[in-house]
């Protein structure tokens, strides 16, 4: 088992069901070879900087995720195959310092899916108004650590 | 006596901000490294250490073939502010 991250670009041009389904069908192709996902990013549609197949933008997604090799070889069979894929980029994380960043990402993604569904949760099993101050709340929170990271992220290329 | 130094000396801006792994996706990052027709900048313009450098040319190459930043830019696409596709 080795460490992955599987970035794929779909066709802005199809729905939102659409595109869902194509992820889904991602995530099955990779857990039916083996592959076990630690976190899933969207990066949502943006502009492409060179137009692929005559289109301007992209849905953007990232799998990160432990798999077999032979795991890689068919998926990226697969994403050849389909039509809706435009781009795709798969990278191995080997090395200690690499994993340790593949650490961190698969942790800041899977906290915010862990913190998504527990508001749904709460929405569920508690009554409207008590839902609506803690959503500000974890909203707040996430909002914070998220400029956190930018502050970071300017300080590093400013200096 | 040896002439006074009009500019600031080169240093690795990478080293500084210790840097230990670069996300091909965070294109920020990449910005010191790049001109304004995005080609990598040498190493003897920007300042960067060698290991940064390296790090440097791998996540530019990836970021390309992901079509977070573009290959080349020419006469005949002209963008108006360049670096504002980085900053999406």
């Amino acid at each position: 088992m080795r460490h992955y991250e599987l970035l794929t670009v779909l066709k802005p041009t199809l729905t939102e069901e659409e595109t869902r389904a194509k992820v889904n069908f991602l995530k099955e192709v990779l857990e039916k070879n083996g592959a076990q996902i630690a976190a899933f990013q969207e990066m949502g549609t943006r502009r492409l900087a060179y137009p692929i197949e005559k289109l301007e933008r992209g849905y953007y997604s990232v799998f990160y995720f432990t798999a077999p090799t032979t795991a890689i070889l068919e998926v990226e069979r697969l994403i050849r195959i389909t039509e809706e894929f435009i781009r795709f980029m798969s990278v191995k994380y080997e090395k200690t310092k690499e994993l340790a960043y593949w650490n961190r990402q698969v942790e800041k993604f899977a906290s915010k899916v862990e913190k998504e569904v527990k508001i749904e949760e709460t929405l569920k099993e508690e009554s409207p108004k008590e839902t609506t101050t803690q959503d500000l709340v974890s909203e707040e929170v996430v909002s914070v650590v998220e400029t956190e990271v930018e502050t970071e992220e300017v300080k590093a290329t400013q200096e | 006596m040896a002439e006074k130094r009009k500019y600031a000396r080169k240093y690795c801006k990478y080293c500084e901000a210790k840097v230990e792994f670069m996300d091909y996706k965070e294109t920020k990052m990449l910005k010191h490294s790049l001109s304004e027709r995005y080609k990598i900048m040498p190493r003897r313009l920007t300042g960067n250490c060698k290991r940064h450098q390296e790090m440097v040319e791998l996540t530019i190459k990836r970021a390309r073939a992901a079509a977070l930043i573009p290959y080349v830019v020419n006469t005949k696409q002209v963008i108006a502010t360049p670096f504002d596709l980085l900053n999406q």
